[in-house]
């Protein structure tokens, strides 16, 4: 029997349960039955997605499912990764979900959200699985809707969500119609709506004709990717949803755009010309650094974490940009390592950021509060919680030990490569990219430490953190699972090396990346070795060796105060916040991030030496947004405005409008 | 040229002048006249293609839009004129000269337009089939430049002819059901204009639509 097709009836069957219970237990078990079916859905799809990694392919068709078109499904190794990928989040999020939804109220415990949950990433498992272009369109669409909807759910806690979900609404629909107009116009062009007989045609079809389904599904995955300047709607939909929303958007969903790309780029139109991947490099490249340094300077836990997303899909651009690029320069070898070190990078970000968007839930739910500057000494009060949110945060900042690292170093690997016969563009673009990659790297340890140092460390800096509780068990094991994926990926990756290996041979993108090897990482085209085991064999060993030659060696320990300058006691005034601890790389980027400050001094009477009162105020306005988002919106306001004065309310005028379009339409028809 | 052929043609030209009538004339009354002949011919355009093919549907069928256009609608026209005894006139938006000639464009354009459609089967039905089309525009053109409420309701009825005449003369023939649930909508549309009419009657003492202009909101 194969298992993908199990699996996949199993989610299917799964999702539909957990919805219908939902809508009919009682509001005491709901979450419970809710987490257990959602947690059900995810490993479902996850053990068809490892069935399909390890070699099992499944191709079926439904002609009767749906009018018109039918539903057609197959299932290969990269559709198969991205199905992994999902079904996992969707497991951690479904234990987490138990306790964070609670028992009923309004909100994340209410039925309709409840029910929402599996049927969510039960369309988020349809996306890869799906196998020509109306199927893909209905899944695509399926989960913007359910989406939407889960953003919306907390609507009465705060003014902020109703404008984050009508950004989501307006930029994912108007992705879907770029993607709409792309995979029609290339089906029409290829004949046949099924991605096996475009796959045959593609190549065949005329320069432009490619070049614009390409411009065009790109822009509307880029904009479910969060990719810059596609991204305002991701810093407010993440912040805004609930946590266990925010974790399958931001780990899971962000990444069928990625996974759109792979498929439109190196599966469906099979590569294409310097260009596709210049563009598609740019964007990853602004994405990183834009993303990073929004994400460095951000005091809002979760906005931190939704702007750190974007820096991440950066980087996977990046690297299927690199892909593209060393294909079509004939090196496809390399190119295999950058598309392996993209999708890679794609599992350890899915598997770092669902943990941080769990723990940021639990800082929330412990604390009522998500500001940085507001929070602090939370290892305390809440130490589970802090030391799976350190396990996240070391493999968000891409250090030796996190998971980060390991595919960071992959893409680096890639694009160090000296390909001598790659041409020029190669010699020149290839070292920009290392230095955004390096830049993006450094600025991402300093946001990861401000998160952990700021939020969890020292003492806390309001009565919300103080009062902060620990978090039901359910929630710790949620992220005690993501926590595990995460030092899986960080000390094995070698273990994903035959699935990586099937997934670019499939896609005909080159050789197969890794040479095998039980605990290291031999890059077939790059002649280069990594044991992240070994790295963190060591680096735990020199530790504990250094911990017990002092214990050893070195003079007793002494419990003393900390220094305090001889002022009395340490307050919590005196430490670092969040917005100092980002001051300087804000005064560093100051150019590119243009703070609006204020400060106001309040002198004492008649005196203008003695100050009573210093305010400051700091306001980090999104540039882009601003620039190219405010116009485009306010353009829209005045057409909509003009276009009133065609309605006067004449019933007459209104049928003559509709005389004049009839009579358009037979003109051009005419005269055709 | 057959017998029969020649009276279908016969049958389209009354069609299509009963619709340009419409526009020449003002008196409602007359209008409603002219609209009744128009049902009339159409419902002869329905039995000479059911004579062409004898089948008891299409009869069934033909003997339907008679009784409905040119009995029940014309009645039920005159009901509305008898409750709204100040509209007499059309009260035209465009003169009416002017509006013969935009009839005449129309028809120009029709007959253009609907050339892939009668090139579909080169039989005398097809060849008749952009007076259907014809019909649509002129009576969209009376709904959109006719002032008083009625001219509406024969507005949608020219309409409605008009797309009837081009099913029937380019399939040969509408199957009951479809003829059925058009006929009903059309029954019901009526009628609700007729409510509407005597509502603004009282409302306003006049059946300009144009006083519905105050109803929108700003």
């Amino acid at each position: 029997m194969n298992p993908v097709p199990t699996g996949l009836a199993a989610a299917g069957v799964l999702a539909a349960t957990g919805a219908a219970v939902a809508l009919v237990l009682p509001a005491r078990w709901r979450s419970a039955a809710v987490g257990v079916a959602t947690a059900g859905v995810g490993a479902a799809g996850a053990a068809a997605g490892v069935a399909a990694v390890s070699g099992h392919g499944w191709r079926a068709e439904y002609p009767d499912v749906l009018p018109l078109a039918g539903v057609s499904l197959a299932v290969d190794p990269l559709a198969g990764w991205f199905l992994l990928l999902t079904g996992a989040v969707a497991v951690v999020v479904g234990v987490y979900a138990i306790g964070y939804a609670g028992r009923g109220g309004h909100g994340p415990g209410a039925r309709g959200p409840l029910a929402l949950l599996p049927v969510f990433v039960a369309a988020m498992l349809l996306v890869p699985a799906a196998a020509d272009v109306p199927t893909f369109l209905l899944a695509w669409e399926l989960t913007a809707v359910t989406s939407l909807l889960l953003v919306l759910v907390e609507h009465r806690h705060g003014p902020a969500v109703l404008p984050a979900g009508l950004w989501y609404a307006v930029m994912t629909q108007a992705g879907f119609v770029t993607i709409l107009i792309g995979l029609v116009w290339l089906a029409a062009a290829a004949g046949d709506p099924s991605f096996a007989a475009i796959q045959d045609a593609a190549g065949g079809l005329s320069g432009p004709v490619r070049g614009g389904v390409f411009v065009l599904c790109v822009a509307g995955f880029a904009a479910k990717a969060g990719a810059v300047p596609l991204h305002p709607w991701l810093p407010r939909a993440h912040a805004e949803a609930p946590a266990h929303v925010s974790a399958l958007m931001s780990a899971a969903m962000v990444k069928l755009g990625v996974y759109g790309i792979v498929r439109l780029g190196f599966d469906l139109l099979g590569g294409g010309p310097r260009w596709w991947w210049l563009a598609l490099g740019a964007v990853g490249m602004l994405s990183a650094l834009y993303g990073i340094l929004q994400a460095a300077v951000a005091t809002d836990l979760k906005k931190l974490l939704a702007f750190s997303t974007s820096e991440n899909v950066g980087l996977i651009l990046l690297g299927l940009a690199a892909a593209g690029l060393l294909a079509s320069a004939g090196q496809p070898a390399v190119a295999a390592v950058a598309l392996a070190a993209a999708l890679l990078h794609a599992a350890n970000h899915a598997g770092f950021k669902a943990l941080l968007f769990c723990g940021a839930g639990s800082v929330l739910r412990g604390t009522g509060v998500r500001d940085l500057d507001r929070l602090g000494g939370l290892s305390r009060r809440m130490p589970a919680t802090t030391a799976l949110v350190c396990v996240g945060a070391l493999g968000a900042a891409a250090l030796p030990l996190g998971n980060g690292f390991v595919s960071e170093w992959l893409l680096l690997q890639a694009l160090l490569h000296q390909a001598t016969d790659a041409g020029t563009l190669w010699t020149v673009v290839a070292p920009v990219a290392v230095a955004v990659v390096a830049l993006t790297a450094g600025v991402g340890v300093a946001t990861f430490v401000k998160v952990v140092g700021t939020g969890f460390l020292a003492r806390p800096r309001g009565e919300e953190a103080a009062a902060a509780r620990e978090s039901p068990p359910s929630m710790v094991a949620g992220m005690v699972l993501a926590a595990a994926a995460c030092c899986a990926l960080a000390v094995l990756p070698a273990l994903a090396g035959p699935a990586l290996d099937r997934v670019t041979a499939g896609l005909r993108a080159g050789p197969r990346p890794f040479e095998g090897g039980a605990v290291d990482l031999r890059l077939a085209g790059v002649g280069s070795t990594i044991a992240p085991l070994w790295i963190a064999a060591g680096v735990v060993g020199l530790a504990v060796a250094t911990a017990v030659m002092a214990r050893l060696a070195g003079r007793p320990r002494r419990r003393a105060a900390a220094w305090d300058c001889g002022d009395g006691p340490l307050t919590a005034r005196m430490e670092y916040t969040a917005t100092s601890f980002a001051e300087p790389l804000q005064r560093v980027f100051d150019d590119v991030l243009a703070p609006e400050q204020d400060v106001d001094v309040t002198p004492a009477a008649e005196s203008a030496y003695l100050v009573r009162s210093v305010q400051y105020r700091r306001r980090l306005p999104d540039r882009i947004e601003a620039r190219l988002y405010r116009p485009l919106i306010a353009a829209v306001e005045v057409a909509g405005r003009a276009a009133r004065g065609l309605a006067t309310g004449s019933v007459h005028r209104y049928l003559a409008y509709m005389l004049a379009a009839l009579i358009l339409v037979l003109f051009a028809a005419a005269v055709r | 040229m057959p017998v029969n052929d020649q009276l279908l043609s016969l049958a389209c030209g009354l069609f299509l002048l009963c619709a340009v009538g419409v526009l020449w004339r003002r008196e409602l009354t007359a209008l409603i006249g002219l609209l009744t002949l128009q049902g009339a011919a159409l419902a002869g355009i329905a039995v000479l293609l059911a004579l062409d093919d004898p089948h008891p549907e299409a009869l069934a069928v033909a003997v339907a839009v008679g009784v409905l256009k040119a009995g029940v609608l014309p009645w039920l026209l005159r009901r509305i004129l008898a409750r709204v005894p100040a509209a007499r006139e059309t009260a035209p938006l465009v003169n009416v000269a002017a509006s013969l000639l935009a009839a005449a464009a129309m028809t120009l354009l029709a007959y253009a337009a609907a050339r892939p459609l009668v090139d579909l089967a080169p039989a005398a039905t097809a060849r008749a089939a952009p007076v259907g089309l014809a019909v649509v525009l002129i009576g969209f053109f009376l709904a959109a430049t006719r002032r008083r409420a009625v001219s509406q309701i024969v507005g949608l009825l020219l309409v409605d002819n008009g797309i009837a005449a081009v099913a029937f003369l380019a399939t040969g023939g509408v199957p009951l059901v479809v003829e059925l649930g058009v006929s009903a909508d059309l029954l019901l549309a009526v009628l609700v204009l007729q409510v509407l009419t005597t509502r603004l009657q009282a409302a306003f003492g006049d059946t300009d639509l144009d006083d519905l202009r105050e109803l929108r909101d700003r």
